[in-house]
C-alpha cells in the first residue's frame, strides 16, 4: 500500500510539474535560509559553553555608575584577582588574565614551512639567513600571560606540559599547536625552544595545547605565564583597562546570589578613593560573555540575544512564507485529486487513510526540497562566512543537532503544510468527487487562502520595509559628515618605548618630504576609534570634580590640521612634548554650562593632576561610533604616548606613498612590525553588526519576496485555470482581454493593500526600535513604506498579468467546447 | 446581414489537413429564423462559433452588417460583437458564483451601460420571463429549463440584432424544449431579432424559417421551412 501510495505520489508530482517547481523551489529556499539562519544561531550561541565546569564558571567585570549612567567594562583592576582569591570562601578558583601585544622573535632552527605565513597575510615578515635554509620570524603577536589557575577552570587538551607546571614562573610559555607549528614546524618540535618577546624578555616554551575551538571567546596563541607579567603586583584599583580579565570558579552549591553580600563588603573595603563614579563589579555568566554587548572580549565580538532573536525570527517569516505557499498550491490543487479521492473512497478508504496519503505525499516534496535545501546551503556557505569574517565555522555535517534540526523541519513543514489539505482533500464527497462535481467552493475555502496570501503579503511588506530603513540608516552613517576629515587618511603605529621616542621627530621629517603626504600627525588615537580614555576634570578653580567623564586624546601640533578639524575660538595646540595646554571641544562648553566659546580661553583645566590652560575650542566631531553621542573631549599633548601617526594623503599617490611610508618606517625601526589601516576601514568597522545585518536582511528580504512571487503566480495559475469556463463566457458575453486582467488583478490587489495596511504599524513599530540603537538617525519617513507598497502592488500586478493574459487569451470555445 | 463566401475550415496535422468545413457560402437576412442541422462532426458548431466571431475561419470572406469581420481588428470586432450578437449555450455556461439577476446583468456592464439603465434593463428581462421570485437564486437552484431561461434572457438583455444558440434545448425535457422554442419563435416574429440555431431536432427546426442541412462540413440542403405550425 504504501510503495502503491509513494508511486501515485511520484506520478502526480511529475504531473503537475510545474506546481511541483514551484512547490519544492520555494520551500528548498525557504529551508535552506532556515538552515543558515540555523548553523548561525547554532556556532553564535556555542560560545564557551562545553566545559566541564561550565555551570560554575563566571567572569568578573566592572561597572561604574555616574549621574549621567552607567559604564562598563570587561577589565577588572591589576590587584582584583588576588584580592579576590583572598576574601573570598565561595570561589574554589580564581584566575587573572592579561593581554598584550608585542613582537614576537624566534631564532632560525627550523627548516621553513612553506605554510608558515598563512592566515597572517603581508603583515609578517620572515627573513631567511645566509641561505641556510633557517629563518628568524618577526611576527607582532598577542600574548596573553594568564594564571595557572585558569587551566583548572576551562579544560582544555593538552598535547605536552601540565598547566599546573608549565605556567608556574616567570619566562614561561605555552602555545597552540597551530601556533607552535607555525614557528617551529611542528609542535613537538618546539617544547623546550624560545621565542623573545618584544627584544628584551625571553620564553622557553614549556607546553603545547591543542587549539581553543572557532567558537570560544579566547584568541590564545601564545600563553605566558602570569609570573613573567611585569605589572602583576599594581595595588592601582583606580584604574582599569579592558586588557586584564578576570575568571572565577564558584564551588559547588555556590549561587551568584550568594556573592551579593561579600561583594558589597569587598568593594566598601577596597575601593576607599571615592571618584566620580561608583565601581561595582558583576559575576558574568560564562555563556553570556558571547552576548553581552556592555561588556567586551578579548575577541573583540559580541553578539546579542536580540539580534540573534531578530534573525530567528526572519527564519521562522521564511518557513511560514514557505508553508503558506504550499497550503495555497495544494488547495487549490486538491480539485484535480478529487476523482481519486472519490474513486478511492468507493473502494473503501477510511478518511485517516486519505489523510496519511496526502501528508506523506507532502513529506516527499519535503524531503525533495531538503534535499536540495542542503545544496543550496553548501553553496551558500562561504558566502556567509566571508560575511561573519568566521573561517571554517561552519559545517552542514559535523554534528547530530543539524540533522536533528533537519528532521525537525520536514516533521514541522510536512504537517504544517501538508495537513490542512490533507483534510480538505481527503473530506470531499464521494458521490460528488466521482461526478467531478467539486467547485472551488468546497476545496478548502478560497478565504482562507486569501487570508494566507494576506499574511504572505505581510510577512513580505515589513521585510521591504525594514530593509529600505536598514539600507537608508547605513546610507546616512556612511554620508554623515562626522566633523573631521577622514578619507585617504592611514594610521601607522609607532612604536611607543623610550628608545624610540627619539626617533620620532626626525622620522616625520622625513615622511613629511614624501611628495604623497600631505600633513602627519603622532598621537594616541585617531579622532573616531575603539582606543577612547575618559578621565575625571576639574575646570576653572571650582574647587570639586565635574561629574562627568571627560573624553581625553594625546596629540601633537600638527593633530587639527591632519583631520581638518575646525577651531571656533583660540588656537590649536603649540609644539610641547608634556602638557602644556588643552584644546577642548563645544560639547564640554556645554557640559560646564559655558556659552562663548571665547570664554574659557585663558581658563585652567586639571586633567589627571595636570593644571594647564585651555587655548583652543574645537567644533564637535563624532569621537564614537554614531550610535553614541559625541563626549565631552579635551586634546593635549604628551609624546611619551603617541601609539601610531596619522597620514594625510594625497588620494592619487596612495599606492606609491604607502609602500615608500613603509619602507621609511621599517629602516627607522628595524624591531619592529608595520602596521597600518585606513581611518576609512577602520570607521567601517564601526558598523560591522549593522552591516552584517543590512546584508542579511537584503538577501532574506529577496527571498522571501522570491518564494511570495512564486506562491503568487502559482496560485494565479490556479485561479486562472480554475476560472477558465468563467473567463471563457464572460468573453463570450463581450469582456476583452484588458477587462479580464484586470478583473483577475484587481481581487489581489484588494489583498496587497490589505496586507501592507497590516505591515505598515508593524514594520513601524521594529525599525524605530531599531533606530532607537543609534544616536544619530535618519528620519523614519513615509518613503520606504510607500515604496514597499508600490513594489508589492508592482510584483502582484506584473505576477497576475503574466498569468492572466494568457488565461484571457484563450479561445473560449475550447473552454467551453467539452462541457 | 450575414454574407459568408466560401469559407473553409481545416486543422493541419502532419501535412494531412482535416477539413471542418468546405466552401460554406451562404447568406443570412435580417428577421430570419435559421436552424443548422446535420449528424455530429458535421460542422455545425464550427459554423455557429464562426458566426460568433468566436473562431476564425482559414480560408474565406464574412461580412456582418456591411463590415469585413476578418479584417477587423480585436477591439472593433469585440464592439460589433457586444453590440449584435447574443449567445446561448446547450449547457447554460451560467456563472455559479453569481445570482440570476448578476447573470444577466454581466453583459451589460461590458457594454458599459449605466447602473440605473442596467437595473431597469435587468428588471425588464426578469419580468418578462416570469423570474422576478428567482432572481437572487444561484444557477444551481434552478432547473435546467430554469437555467437555460436565464441564458436566454442573458442573450437578450444587450438588445441583441442576432441570437445564436448551440443546441439550447439539448440538456432539456421535451415540455421545457418546446417552451424555449416559443420563446425563440416569438422573439423572432414580434422583434425581429434574427435566430441562428444548431440542433438535431426536426420539431425544433420546424420552428424556424429556414433549414442548413450541413454533411461532412458542406452545406447539402438549403431548404425553407412551410410555416406549418
Amino acid at each position: 500500500m504504501f510503495k502503491l501510495n509513494l508511486k501515485i505520489a511520484l506520478r502526480n508530482l511529475w504531473k503537475y510539474k510545474g506546481y511541483t517547481a514551484i512547490n519544492v523551489i520555494g520551500l528548498a529556499i525557504g529551508l535552506a535560509s532556515c538552515l543558515l539562519i540555523f548553523l548561525f544561531l547554532r556556532f553564535q550561541t556555542s560560545f564557551d559553553t562545553s566545559y566541564e565546569k561550565q555551570d560554575r564558571i563566571y567572569r568578573v567585570v566592572s561597572s561604574w555608575t555616574y549621574p549621567d549612567g552607567d559604564f562598563f567594562s570587561n577589565g577588572v583592576p591589576v590587584p582584583l584577582a588576588p584580592a579576590l582569591r583572598n576574601d573570598f570562601s565561595q570561589l574554589e578558583q580564581v584566575a587573572a588574565v592579561r593581554s598584550t601585544r608585542g613582537i614576537v622573535l624566534t631564532k632560525g632552527t627550523y627548516p621553513i614551512a612553506s605554510s608558515a605565513s598563512s592566515g597572517q597575510g603581508e603583515k609578517n615578515r620572515q627573513e631567511t639567513n645566509g641561505g641556510q635554509g633557517n629563518t628568524d620570524v618577526k611576527r607582532k603577536e598577542q600574548l596573553f600571560y594568564v594564571e595557572p589557575q585558569f587551566f583548572d577552570i576551562f579544560n582544555i587538551t593538552w598535547l605536552s606540559g601540565k598547566p599546573a607546571q608549565a605556567l608556574t614562573a616567570p619566562g614561561m610559555m605555552v602555545m597552540s599547536e597551530k601556533t607552535a607549528v607555525k614557528y617551529f614546524g611542528s609542535w613537538q618540535n618546539a617544547i623546550g625552544k624560545s621565542i623573545t618577546f618584544d627584544q628584551n624578555t625571553d620564553f622557553k616554551i614549556t607546553g603545547v595545547y591543542k587549539d581553543f575551538p572557532q567558537n570560544s571567546n579566547f584568541p590564545f596563541e601564545l600563553v605566558a605565564s602570569y609570573a613573567s607579567f611585569p605589572g602583576k603586583d599594581s595595588k592601582a584599583w583606580g584604574s582599569v583597562t579592558n586588557r586584564s580579565e578576570c575568571y572565577a570558579l564558584l564551588k559547588p552549591g555556590v549561587t551568584v546570589t550568594d556573592l551579593d553580600q561579600p561583594l558589597k563588603q569587598f568593594i566598601k573595603k577596597y575601593y576607599v578613593d571615592n571618584g566620580p563614579g561608583k565601581e561595582n563589579h558583576i559575576f558574568q555568566p560564562m555563556s553570556e560573555v558571547h552576548h553581552d554587548g556592555r561588556f567586551n572580549n578579548f575577541k573583540f565580538t559580541t553578539i546579542s540575544y536580540k539580534e540573534l532573536a531578530g534573525l530567528a525570527v526572519i527564519g521562522v517569516f521564511l518557513l511560514i512564507t514557505a508553508c503558506i505557499n504550499f497550503i495555497n498550491l495544494a488547495t487549490a490543487q486538491a480539485i484535480s485529486r478529487s476523482k481519486e479521492v472519490g474513486v478511492r473512497k468507493v473502494m473503501g478508504s477510511r478518511r485517516s487513510q486519505l489523510v496519511w496519503q496526502f501528508l506523506s505525499e507532502t513529506t516527499l516534496i519535503t524531503i525533495i526540497a531538503l534535499l536540495l535545501a542542503c545544496v543550496i546551503t553548501e553553496l551558500a556557505i562561504p558566502g556567509m562566512e566571508h560575511l561573519m569574517n568566521d573561517k571554517a565555522a561552519f559545517r552542514l555535517f559535523s554534528e547530530p543537532a543539524v540533522f536533528v534540526f533537519m528532521l525537525l523541519l520536514v516533521v514541522f513543514v510536512s504537517f504544517m503544510a501538508g495537513f490542512y489539505p490533507a483534510l480538505v482533500i481527503s473530506g470531499f464527497s464521494p458521490a460528488l468527487a466521482i461526478k467531478n462535481k467539486i467547485s472551488a467552493a468546497s476545496a478548502g475555502g478560497l478565504g482562507l487562502r486569501k487570508t494566507l496570501v494576506v499574511v504572505q503579503f505581510t510577512i513580505t511588506g515589513i521585510l521591504i520595509i525594514t530593509t529600505l530603513v536598514v539600507v537608508k540608516q547605513m546610507t546616512f552613517i556612511r554620508e554623515k559628515s562626522l566633523g573631521f576629515d577622514h578619507t585617504s587618511v592611514a594610521v601607522v603605529d609607532i612604536p611607543s618605548d623610550s628608545l624610540n621616542l627619539t626617533k620620532l621627530n626626525g622620522f616625520r621629517e622625513r615622511i613629511m618630504q614624501l611628495p604623497g603626504i600631505k600633513e602627519s600627525s603622532y598621537f594616541i588615537a585617531a579622532p573616531m576609534s575603539n582606543g577612547n580614555s575618559e578621565t575625571n576634570m576639574s575646570y576653572d578653580h571650582r574647587g570639586k570634580d565635574e561629574d562627568f567623564q571627560l573624553n581625553i586624546k594625546m596629540a601633537d601640533e600638527h593633530y587639527l590640521k591632519t583631520f581638518n578639524l575646525r577651531l571656533l575660538a583660540g588656537r590649536g595646540l603649540s609644539k610641547s612634548d608634556t602638557v602644556k595646554e588643552y584644546v577642548v571641544n563645544e560639547k564640554l562648553l556645554k557640559m560646564l554650562g559655558v556659552l562663548q566659546p571665547e570664554d574659557v580661553i585663558g581658563k585652567t583645566m586639571k586633567v589627571n593632576g595636570r593644571e594647564a590652560p585651555i587655548v583652543g575650542v574645537i567644533k564637535d566631531f563624532n569621537n564614537n561610533s554614531l550610535k553614541e553621542a559625541i563626549s565631552p573631549l579635551a586634546i593635549f599633548s604628551n609624546h611619551k604616548n603617541y601609539s601610531a601617526m596619522g597620514l594625510k594623503i594625497n588620494p592619487k599617490e596612495l599606492n606609491k606613498t604607502m609602500s615608500q611610508v613603509e619602507q621609511l618606517w621599517s629602516e627607522t625601526f628595524p624591531n619592529h612590525v608595520y602596521e597600518q589601516e585606513f581611518l576609512d576601514h577602520t570607521i567601517e568597522n564601526f558598523y560591522r553588526t549593522e552591516q552584517v545585518m543590512g546584508v542579511l536582511f537584503k538577501v532574506f528580504a529577496g527571498v522571501i519576496i522570491f518564494i511570495s512571487f512564486i506562491g503568487l503566480f502559482g496560485l494565479v495559475s490556479f485561479i486562472a485555470t480554475q476560472r477558465t469556463r468563467e473567463i471563457a463566457i464572460r468573453k463570450v458575453l463581450g469582456a476583452s482581454t484588458i477587462e479580464l486582467v484586470k478583473m483577475l488583478n484587481r481581487s489581489f490587489l484588494y489583498m496587497v493593500l490589505i496586507a501592507n495596511v497590516v505591515a505598515w504599524p508593524l514594520a513601524y513599530i521594529i525599525t524605530s526600535k531599531w533606530l532607537n540603537g543609534f544616536e544619530y538617525r535618519t528620519n523614519l519617513s513615509i518613503w520606504p513604506f510607500l515604496l514597499a507598497m508600490v513594489l508589492s502592488v508592482l510584483i502582484t500586478l506584473i505576477t497576475v498579468s503574466l498569468r492572466s493574459l494568457k488565461a484571457a487569451k484563450t479561445n473560449p470555445i475550447d473552454a467551453l467546447k467539452y462541457e | 446581414m450575414i454574407i459568408l463566401k466560401n469559407i473553409e475550415k481545416y486543422y493541419a496535422n502532419k501535412g494531412v489537413k482535416s477539413y471542418i468545413l468546405r466552401h460554406v457560402s451562404t447568406e443570412i437576412k435580417q428577421g430570419e429564423f435559421v436552424s443548422i442541422m446535420g449528424p455530429s462532426g458535421a460542422g455545425k458548431s464550427t459554423l455557429l462559433n464562426i458566426l460568433g466571431m468566436l473562431e476564425e475561419p482559414t480560408y474565406g470572406e464574412y461580412e456582418f452588417m456591411g463590415e469585413d469581420v476578418l479584417s477587423l481588428n480585436e477591439r472593433k470586432r469585440i464592439e460589433l460583437y457586444r453590440n449584435h450578437i447574443g449567445f446561448v449555450f446547450q449547457a447554460y455556461h451560467l456563472i455559479d458564483e453569481m445570482t440570476v439577476a448578476e447573470n444577466i446583468e454581466a453583459p451589460l456592464l461590458y457594454k458599459k451601460v449605466s447602473g440605473a439603465e442596467r437595473k431597469s434593463r435587468v428588471a425588464d428581462v426578469l419580468d418578462r420571463f416570469n423570474m422576478v421570485a428567482k432572481k437572487d437564486l444561484f444557477p444551481n437552484q434552478l432547473s435546467g429549463g430554469q437555467q437555460q431561461l436565464v441564458g436566454i434572457a442573458r442573450a437578450l438583455v444587450a438588445q441583441p440584432s442576432i441570437i445564436l444558440a448551440d443546441e439550447p434545448t439539448g440538456n432539456l425535457q421535451s415540455a421545457q424544449a418546446l417552451q424555449i422554442m416559443d420563446l425563440f419563435k416569438k422573439l423572432n416574429e414580434e422583434e425581429g431579432i434574427t435566430i441562428i440555431q444548431v440542433t438535431h431536432s426536426e420539431v425544433n427546426a420546424a420552428y424556424g424559417s429556414r433549414i442548413l442541412h450541413l454533411l461532412d462540413g458542406v452545406i447539402k440542403e438549403d431548404i425553407a421551412v412551410e410555416q406549418s405550425v
